[in-house]
């Protein structure tokens, strides 16, 4: 991940496939990798909103007590799911995922305004 | 344009390979043609706006330019970094380009993004001599679009720029058709108490300024790409596409607020310089100021660009279609925007004798109220130095409920609290502020300035004179700045106007708190009441224009020489040269 695209913009599955990615962020950002539909980010993109809004991404930096505070309800914003990872500059993770069935389905990056710059890709499937 | 490259050739002469473009460009009489009338202006090539001159980083470029008016003339590269003798400004530069004469520009492209180029002779720029630079980057860029536009705006007025100088110096609401009428007082009489609006109205003549000066230049047509409301410039694209919108303010005194009906904007550039992007829904370009953004219209529907003027006196209109003849809704202008008494938040500094001598003690306060209600924050820009005379005791029972505090909700760090100026997005969403701006990926190392100097903003409207710290351009020594420095100007607005500072040849990081983040600009708008802090990284020699961008403002005299001492041997200002005939807006 770079600031702010990935490398590569697409990538080839086919379906029922696991894949297991290798995720660096080579940028100075926090950014993210995330695997869903359109309209998942863009849901997911409300939450990120908060997250830069209550000061757990700065620009660089990923604040994590404030990740694990109790947002009431037994909400956080820790930012724990599958499908995705958040990575401050120089960061790596592995995210495994398999590919079920055929979809309209991106990586992308929904730190606030990074999707709609173009931090995305697409996934074929064969 | 159709640059002659002159690669082929220079290749085998150097020892890397440099690309080099030639380009050609006239200045000529030509027609404006508004929809609404038209007039005699100035362009480039025949034709106003001039070419879109497209360069890429690392280029070197000649740009031939010929003068075919009978007056001098002169080009601006707005925002180019390059060497100060082809910065195109008379008398700071060079002496200017002679009637029937060719002027070789001569520079290296170091940079990427949006800017513009326009005349810096008398006003012709008003009159019509601008056109757009777009710098294709060498590396990839941090977004991704299919097409992209300029969309370059302006406040085309049917006088000529000479003309409008005159009537403003002879009476300065000349084109002001929002002042307050006599109706509106007794509306605001019923609606806050007889007293407390006669109290508001004789502050207000007292200041000097009409309340409803947000402009001094109204009864022009918004254009687009030179085109008016009603010729309805159209960019086509096809549903899905992402489109950049290449934004340019080269209006002569106007601001605009933008909106695209129907679509979000993600800001990502400003004044041609990367920025983290920003998702909007409406913002506010100041003059000579360059905004990227990027739109992803999914629909086969037709969009508005609607550029509202920032007094809402007129507006630009363009169209986002997939095919040509579609259009969309045009949106009503909204109310006028008025002054409130928080925007004369730096009012001690200002001209205005009549300040000193206020006599609170006339105005007969009726209560005791204390002042803890009213937000002294607002007037972080004053300078109390000059409030001596000032009789506070009387202050004491001042009523400020008086004082039109704005309307509350909104707010943004670069205007005053309570503040009329302060920008609302049409749909209730987002609209963009300076505080929003960081840069993608900084220039500069974080450093500690080495001086601060104090800038401030003044002016008498009644007399049309606008300065720097109480003295105008023709009275006023250089400002002396040393290469190498880091200095840090803080730019205090003791009028009731914006002014958009821009600064030659160097870059200004704006302070928006964000340190390293900080965004860099070549103009910085400061609001009425505002105090806004800029740090230049002094690392361009020679002598530069520094001036408010309102093309009259920098006519009477908010214009400053910066003169950069030192440098490298190589490259150090041979500046005596220059004739010494006033640099001109």
């Amino acid at each position: 991940m770079y600031d702010n695209y990935y490398e590569p913009e697409s990538i080839t599955v086919s379906p029922g496939e696991t894949v297991r990615f290798m995720v660096e962020n080579k940028g100075n950002l926090v950014h993210e990798f995330n695997i869903g539909t359109p309209e998942m980010h863009e849901g997911h993109q409300e939450e990120m909103m908060m997250m830069v809004e209550h000061g757990v991404i700065q620009g660089g930096k990923l604040n994590h007590d404030m990740m694990n505070m109790d947002m009431g309800n037994g909400h956080s914003m820790k930012h724990d799911d599958p499908n995705s990872v958040l990575l401050e500059p120089g960061q790596s993770k592995e995210v495994v995922w398999k590919f079920s069935d055929k979809g309209n389905i991106e990586f992308a990056c929904n730190v606030p305004g990074h999707y709609q710059a173009g931090m995305y890709g697409k996934v074929n499937f064969e | 344009m159709k640059p002659r490259f002159l690669t082929g050739l220079l290749s085998l002469l150097m020892p890397a390979m440099v690309l080099a473009g030639e380009y050609d460009l006239t200045v000529d009489r030509v027609k404006i043609d508004t929809g609404d009338f038209v007039k005699e202006g100035i362009g480039y090539n025949g034709a106003s706006p001039g070419p879109v001159m497209r360069f890429k980083e690392g280029e070197n470029v000649r740009i031939n330019v010929t003068n075919n008016l009978d007056e001098m003339t002169s080009i601006h590269w707005h925002g180019l970094i390059l060497p100060f003798n082809q910065d195109g400004v008379p008398g700071i530069s060079f002496p200017g380009i002679k009637p029937g004469e060719t002027f070789t520009y001569e520079f290296p492209i170091q940079q990427a993004g949006t800017y513009w180029f326009h005349s810096h002779s008398g006003f012709q720029e008003p009159d019509g001599a601008y056109g757009a630079i777009v710098i294709e980057p060498e590396g990839r860029e941090p977004f991704r679009y299919d097409r992209e536009y300029v969309v370059q705006l302006t406040d085309k007025h049917p006088h000529s720029g000479d003309r409008i100088m005159r009537n403003l110096k002879m009476m300065p609401d000349y084109y002001n058709r929002e002042q307050q009428t006599v109706g509106e007082f007794f509306s605001d009489a019923s609606k806050n108490g007889l007293m407390n609006t006669i109290r508001d109205r004789m502050a207000w003549g007292d200041m000097r300024m009409m309340k409803a000066d947000v402009e001094d230049l109204q009864g022009f047509t918004g254009l687009i790409n030179g085109k008016g409301p009603e010729q309805n410039w159209t960019g086509l694209f096809e549903p899905g596409e992402r489109i950049r919108l290449r934004f340019i303010n080269s209006s002569a005194t106007t601001y605009f607020d933008i909106r695209i009906p129907g679509l979000d904007m993600t800001v990502v550039q400003a004044d041609g310089n990367n920025v983290q992007p920003v998702n909007v829904d409406e913002f506010r370009i100041g003059v000579a100021e360059t905004y990227d953004v990027i739109v992803h219209p999914k629909d086969e529907q037709a969009y508005t660009i609607f550029a509202e003027s920032m007094g809402r006196s007129g507006y630009a209109r363009a169209t986002l279609a997939p095919e040509k003849g579609m259009e969309a809704a045009v949106p009503q202008l909204r109310e006028p925007a008025r002054l409130t008494m928080a925007d004369m938040g730096g009012m001690p500094g200002m001209d205005h004798g009549s300040m000193a001598g206020m006599d609170h003690g006339n105005m007969d306060m009726d209560s005791s109220e204390d002042m803890s209600g009213m937000d002294h924050s607002s007037m972080e820009g004053m300078d109390h130095s000059n409030m001596d005379s000032m009789d506070h005791s009387n202050m004491e029972g001042m009523d400020h409920g008086s004082m039109a505090m704005g309307k509350g909700g909104q707010s943004d760090p670069f205007y005053a609290k309570g503040s009329g100026l302060v920008p609302t997005a049409a749909n209730g969403g987002k609209f963009l502020s300076y505080a929003d701006l960081k840069a993608q990926d900084p220039l500069y190392e974080d450093r500690e300035p080495t001086r601060e100097i104090e800038l401030r903003l003044t002016g008498n409207m009644e007399r049309y004179i606008w300065s720097i710290n109480g003295v105008k351009y023709e009275d006023a020594d250089p400002i002396r700045l040393k290469y190498g420095e880091r200095v840090r100007f803080k730019f205090v607005n003791e009028t009731m106007m914006t002014h958009p500072m821009h600064l030659h040849g160097m870059w200004s990081i704006l302070d928006v708190g964000a340190d390293q983040w900080n965004p860099i600009k070549h103009t910085v708008s400061v609001q009425p009441g505002t105090t806004v802090y800029m740090e230049t990284e002094v690392d361009a020699p020679g002598q530069w224009a520094f001036h408010c961008h309102l093309s009259y403002h920098a006519a009477a005299g908010m214009f400053r020489k910066v003169i950069v001492e030192g440098g490298p041997d190589s490259t150090q200002a041979k500046t005596d040269v220059i004739a010494e005939d006033g640099g001109e807006a």
